[in-house]
């Protein structure tokens, strides 16, 4: 009696933590490029030197843990982390600021937890909010562009200079579009007075403006996050959710109030909200499984960081409002859970007469 | 303490103390000071001392007071006793520790709420003599010092770079020779002096004595197999 | 563990016989507690005084006054808020130094000053008592951080024009701190409000008046 092999009836996905990791990297990199391009060489070097020491710790402690090192450090998430990390700082800001990150956000962000899929918190974030709070002054430094090969921007040998060197050149630090709004407000001047000519959108929108070093293109950072929920690697909900409470609060406020509150745009477009919304908030580990619970955690997000930039103590909350809804994420996921297959939503089984019952309905209606 | 004899054994209380039964490290008890003042190896051992007084007199007291105390009452009565006891602790360096004081004085009524002592009165000294209290409520006061003076050293030094900072105004100028500077010029790291660091540098140094207790627990069955203890 | 296997008399088990034991605990501590007290009491009002003393020192002249300015006050009446206290610091009989407390919202919460003020309206010294700013950024008006504030020195309204109060971004004198400029301006503002303050309500007669009038007070509170 012959007998022929047939595999088992599995299917096989195509989508791996490396293949993620890297369209991931693929709708960030216009935006990276063109911050890299703006910020000239001393933005390559920090974004060099965060990358590579990422690799390092990462390795390191999976060596520690007696892991595979080659299997799991190549798979692009400390990769991926130490990106994002990157471009949430100050183009400008010396070596140690991205090693010390790299440090906080790999080691301490994710390897102690056990490790990607184990973190509780999004590591760059925990990264990027450890070096605020700890070091203000350098994380507040923002730079005009000076794009590469540009008259008087620092060159290659200034360049480093800036990063490893401390050098200083006068002329091109100043204040981020949120962090002037905040401190002209302090001042008991109104919105009128501030910008006198109404919103500039065109710095914010192509990256012209004070800010973080991958942060301040708006436009191109949402084309890669359109991208990510074209090809269905996000799910459009968090996005969604997370610009939709922003503008609907900015939106509320502005109304009561235009002299004292900017408009939608002015939040949509500044700071970090469009990368935390596409890139940060999304992150499917720190992140809620259901729809419904993606839709809360993107709002609560939003509102969290309106609430930040217009009452609280720093001017751009995105960090922390994506810190604080991680850990309500597994509170989410425990009173919003996904249908388990012949169960419905409470996780009682569906008896057998409601299921037939169904069926005959559906055929009626056929 | 489930010897049959009942005989106390003072080098098994003070190994539990120090190190076996930490009540930082392994109890995890008494956080709430040990992070709130731990951001400098000078202030923790202060509080460290204040409470190693504290969990002596509280020991020496309830041991002295457990033939009286009825066994319904005893946890409020401790609880006035350990207040009793912190409150004039408290008094008295306000009067004659001004500086320490300064310092630490938001979180020296809080020793009242130091699970720690509580733990022991009922645990310890209600059970047994008063001698072995006392022993018991130094061994465990000063693993509690040894814990606090531990963490705070390790965030001041990653903190701020000094060691053992304002050592005079706690132990008076001669002892100025503690205060040092370890690295010079340097611009501080924030976030270990802030509470968050204590959370991180806690977790470090649990994790590190996890290790060194399995390391040593490893070459101490391969040498010589434990006897049965009671 | 107690009384194991042993009989108790009935009267033990009795919820009387508790509070009474709790009763008798509370009284005792109760007494300790006012002994420890009473024997406290004291020192603890010195080490306040000292305390005052000593960030009064830190504003005055040096050797320039010889009575004890913690002791010789006079409070300001201030509308609706809590009277400003006035420490005077004397050589002989004759007022060399005014010292006060000043209170300038900052970044975050008050910043308390404590300010020196010669008679001819000179700054001696200026010192930030309590503050929560930002630290790494704002701290620099600690004198232990940052000698910034000791550019206050010898500055008046006289040698400096109302106008140039304030920090250089706004047209001003001062220096503000990079990353932070809030701070800064709360601290000068304060200062400027200070000198004013001294200036307009602080002319001699009426402080006169004031001083009489508190050390009659004075006298009357002794017995």
């Amino acid at each position: 009696m012959s007998q022929t092999l047939i595999s088992g009836p599995h299917t096989l996905a195509s989508s791996t933590v490396s293949r993620t990791m890297l369209w991931v990297m693929v709708a960030l990199l216009p935006a990276t490029l063109w911050g890299l391009y703006l910020f000239g060489w001393p933005a390559i070097n920090l974004f060099a030197i965060t990358l590579a020491s990422a690799l390092l710790f990462e390795a390191a402690c999976l060596y520690l843990a007696g892991r595979p090192v080659q299997l799991t450090l190549f798979d692009g998430s400390a990769l991926l982390t130490a990106w994002l990390l990157a471009m949430s700082l100050p183009p400008w800001a010396p070596w140690w600021v991205g090693v010390l990150g790299s440090f906080i956000a790999i080691v301490i962000g994710k390897q102690v937890f056990g490790g990607l899929g184990h973190n509780l918190f999004n590591p760059a974030m925990v990264a990027r909010v450890a070096l605020l709070v700890s070091f203000p002054l350098q994380l507040t430094s923002w730079t005009a562009p000076a794009p590469l090969f540009a008259d008087g921007s620092p060159g290659f040998i200034d360049g480093l200079a800036i990063t490893f060197g401390g050098l200083q050149i006068d002329g091109f630090s100043g204040a981020s579009l949120l962090g002037e709004v905040k401190t002209e407000f302090t001042t008991g001047k109104v919105l009128s007075e501030i910008m006198p000519g109404g919103m500039e959108y065109s710095g914010p929108l192509w990256g012209h403006t004070y800010g973080s070093l991958g942060e301040t293109s708006a436009l191109l950072i949402l084309a890669g996050g359109l991208l990510l929920v074209t090809i269905g690697l996000i799910n459009w909900t968090i996005p969604a959710s997370m610009l939709g409470s922003v503008a609907l609060l900015a939106t509320l406020m502005n109304l009561v109030d235009p002299e004292h509150y900017p408009d939608a745009g002015f939040h949509l477009f500044s700071g970090a909200l469009m990368l935390g919304a596409f890139f940060i908030a999304t992150d499917m580990v720190t992140s809620p499984n259901t729809w419904s619970g993606q839709l809360l955690f993107g709002a609560g997000c939003g509102a969290l960081v309106y609430v930040i930039r217009t009452w609280g103590g720093y001017p751009e909350g995105v960090a922390f409002a994506v810190l604080l809804m991680n850990a309500l994420t597994p509170l989410i996921d425990y009173y919003i859970k996904p249908r388990i297959y012949g169960r419905d939503r409470r996780g009682n089984p569906l008896t057998l007469d409601k299921v037939e019952g169904d069926h005959r309905a559906k055929e009626g209606q056929a | 303490m489930s010897c049959a004899d009942n005989k106390p054994r003072y080098r098994e209380l003070w190994g539990e103390g120090l190190w076996n039964n930490n009540v930082v490290f392994s109890q995890m008890l008494a956080l709430c000071p040990l992070l709130a003042v731990t951001g400098t190896a000078t202030n923790g051992l202060g509080m460290g001392l204040v409470s190693l007084a504290v969990f002596v007199i509280a020991n020496l007291l309830v041991s002295m007071l457990r033939g009286v105390i009825p066994s319904e009452v005893r946890i409020p009565a401790f609880v006035l006793l350990i207040a009793t006891v912190v409150t004039l602790v408290d008094l008295m360096m306000n009067a004659w520790l001004h500086e320490l004081h300064k310092v630490l004085g938001l979180f020296i009524p809080l020793i009242v709420t130091n699970c720690a002592i509580l733990g022991r009165a009922e645990a310890y000294a209600y059970k047994n003599p008063v001698l072995p209290s006392v022993v018991d409520g130094l061994a465990m006061g000063l693993g509690f010092t040894l814990a606090l003076v531990v963490l705070g050293a390790s965030r001041e030094i990653v903190g701020s770079g000094t060691l053992f900072a304002n050592a005079h105004l706690l132990l008076g100028s001669s002892f100025a020779f503690l205060e040092t500077t370890l690295i010079p010029n340097y611009g501080g790291f924030l976030l270990m002096i802030l509470p968050p660091g204590a959370f991180i540098m806690l977790g470090f140094i649990v994790a590190g004595k996890r290790v060194l207790d399995r390391r040593l627990k490893a070459d101490h069955s391969t040498q010589t197999p434990q006897p049965m203890s009671c | 563990m107690i009384g194991q296997g042993v009989l108790k008399p009935s009267y033990t088990q009795r919820p009387g016989f508790f509070a009474g034991i709790l009763g008798m605990m509370a009284a005792l501590a109760g007494t300790l507690l006012v002994m420890g007290f009473v024997a406290t009491k004291e020192d603890i009002e010195l080490r306040a005084r000292e305390d005052l003393q000593r960030s009064l020192a830190e504003v005055l002249p040096a050797g320039g006054y010889d009575n004890d300015p913690s002791a010789d006050f006079v409070d300001l009446p201030r509308g609706d808020q809590p009277p400003l206290r006035i420490y005077q610091a004397r050589l002989g009989e004759q007022p060399v130094a005014l010292a006060f407390e000043q209170a300038e919202p900052g970044y975050s919460g008050d910043i308390r000053l404590v300010m020196g003020v010669s008679m001819s309206g000179d700054i001696i010294g200026v010192r930030v008592l309590s503050h929560t700013e930002t630290p790494g950024l704002g701290d620099k008006i600690e004198l232990a951080k940052d000698d910034w504030v000791l550019g206050f020195n010898g500055l008046s309204l006289t040698k400096l024009a109302e106008a140039r109060w304030a920090v250089k971004k706004d047209g001003g004198e001062f220096d503000q701190f990079s990353g932070a400029t809030i701070t800064p301006r709360a601290v000068v503002k304060g200062v400027k409000r200070g000198l004013l303050l001294q200036r307009e309500a602080l002319g001699a007669a009426q402080l006169e008046a004031l001083q009489i009038q508190s050390s009659t007070e004075r006298m009357e509170d002794k017995p």
